[in-house]
């Protein structure tokens, strides 16, 4: 038996893997993917300041020093399952089942998909793919292609596209339906893409800088959008289907009113190769479910998550959570939450000294610091959200005590 | 193409015209939906079109998203061999 299992090698778990062993932990991680880093293998960010964020280099970095302090690696295996044990956690995975007496969950986010006519057509793959084929196995997604959502991961990793040598023609709106929703209205989407300005301060604070509400923005949105990094976004089009026989041959497109109505008249093909959805990220929290962890719906984190502390536990002895599996932020702040992570397990575990039960607090202190300077936000609200659900934590916990 | 047929499921096929007639005629939650037209059950277990399947519904008037899992998350939570169920090693 071991004394820590981490299923993800992302930024969340490799920090929680390093804590965790500095402090003396036998600590294994498993992961399903080819290589540990997680979403970072895909991240190429510019800083304010003009220096480059390499993901690639950082998961590297964090990966050595894992394997320096004796953490055990495995990639390529997936855990289908777990269960409570008297001693901790057994852990069903496609390379047999594993024992540990503490277990944290570090399993990122999955993409949201949005259906519009067309999206099941060979060539139209997720944002995040594109991402992974272009910057992790160097693979060109395609030629010419049209993102449709626009979101910060859409505009992030449409430059890395453009980066790789691929054209993006384009970033639309999708069609209005049900799910869509106001991910198809221009109003609230020029909303979030005004928070983007630090990303690109110039192109957009000369579109947003100008207009005092998000509202008149949207209303006086050039048609043809304006440009960042070169990539025409277009807040006032809509992509009514992906269309081709065998594989995607082009995009049906239209011009849409400030509040999404399609105006009459306004259809064109745009040719194309390949297409993006963009529909924004949730916590995958599936492993914490099936575990029996108490779970709360928050928007502003990215839909359900497991209820949990600023320490990282959840409601289940012995079981802790870090990353984007407990809200969507930056890799940044999912690596802080790891390292809060590990030295609360290393605390639950008893090796912690009192100058190491000190750290944990640092540690959360930096996570909150992380958190509001984190270069990308995902959603709008998170602080808030956080201390709500921290609050409901403790209440629950209270109860408990007291009964 | 429209919007209605437009494929929300695609492990089993179910598009959103066949679930907005499955809410619109039994007044149900997802779980019904997944129920009466499989949405949600194919080899994926879920994966892709569990959350689409909750907003359809809560759009449609049925029971809002809540802090409790509509879709239950069930193990297997990947795809496995029998033989890897049976516990063989690699
Ligand atoms: C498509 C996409 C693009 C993103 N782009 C950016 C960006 O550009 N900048 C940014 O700051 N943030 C980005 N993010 C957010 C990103 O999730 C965080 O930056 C960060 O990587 C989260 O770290 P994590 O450790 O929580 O999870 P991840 O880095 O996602 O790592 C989770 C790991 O868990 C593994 N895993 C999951 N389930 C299992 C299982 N059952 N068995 C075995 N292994 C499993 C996965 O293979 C993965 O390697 C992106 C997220 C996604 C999904």
């Amino acid at each position: 038996m071991i004394d820590l299992l981490i299923v993800g090698a992302g930024p969340a778990g490799l920090r929680a893997a390093i804590a965790a062993a500095e402090n003396g932990l036998h600590v294994s991680i498993i992961d399903e993917f080819v290589k540990p880093g997680g979403r970072l293998l895909g991240q190429l960010h510019e800083e304010p300041d003009g220096s480059w964020v390499n993901g690639v280099e950082e998961a590297e970095r964090m990966y050595h020093r894992a394997i320096q302090l004796g953490v055990e690696i495995s990639t390529g295996v997936s855990v289908y399952d777990l269960a409570e044990t008297p001693a901790g956690w057994s852990i069903y995975t496609t390379d047999g089942v594993r024992e540990s007496r503490c277990l944290l969950l570090a399993t990122g986010a999955s993409e949201t998909p949005i259906p519009i006519p067309g999206w099941t057509l060979p060539g139209v793959m997720s944002i995040g793919a594109a991402q992974v084929m272009g910057n992790v196995h160097r693979v060109k997604p395609g030629h010419k292609g049209v993102v449709i959502g626009v979101n910060v991961l859409s505009v992030a990793i449409a430059r890395e596209m453009q980066l790789c040598g691929v054209t993006v023609d384009r970033i639309v709106l999708p069609a209005h339906n049900l799910i869509s929703a106001d991910a198809s209205n221009p109003e609230k989407m020029m909303e979030s893409l005004l928070r983007l300005s630090h990303l690109a301060p110039s192109s957009l604070m000369k579109i947003g800088g100008k207009f005092v509400s998000p509202k008149l923005a949207a209303r006086f949105y050039p048609r043809n959008g304006f440009k960042i990094w070169g990539i025409p976004i277009q807040l006032r089009k809509t992509a009514l289907e992906i269309i081709g026989e065998e594989q995607v041959r082009g995009v049906r497109i239209a011009a849409i009113s400030a509040t999404g109505s399609v105006i009459p008249g306004t259809e064109e093909i745009v040719d194309a190769d390949f297409v993006c959805i963009a529909g924004g990220l949730t916590p995958m929290a599936e492993l914490a479910a099936v575990a029996g962890c108490r779970f709360h719906y928050v928007p502003q984190l990215g839909g359900h998550v497991p209820l949990h502390n600023e320490r990282m536990q959840t409601t289940l002895k012995g079981l802790y959570v870090a990353g984007n599996i407990t809200g969507v932020e930056s890799a940044k702040v999912a690596g802080a939450q790891g390292r809060v992570a590990g030295l609360s397990i290393a605390d639950e575990l008893g090796v912690l000294s009192a100058a190491g039960k000190e750290k944990i607090k640092e540690a959360v202190d930096q996570t909150v610091h992380t958190r509001k300077h984190a270069l990308i936000q995902f959603n709008q609200g998170i602080e808030e959200a956080r201390h709500a659900l921290y609050t409901e934590f403790q209440q629950l916990t209270d109860k408990k005590i007291s009964v | 193409m429209t919007n209605k047929e437009t494929v929300i499921c695609r492990c089993e096929d179910i598009t959103m015209r066949e679930i907005q007639e499955t809410v619109e005629r039994f007044q149900c939650s997802s779980r019904e939906v997944k129920l009466r037209t499989r949405a949600g059950m194919g080899s994926c277990g879920g994966r892709t079109c569990r959350g689409m399947v909750d907003k359809l519904v809560e759009q449609l008037g049925g029971p809002p998203i809540s802090n409790e899992i509509a879709l239950s998350y069930r193990p297997p939570v990947r795809p496995v061999s029998f033989g890897v169920l049976g516990g063989e090693e690699k």
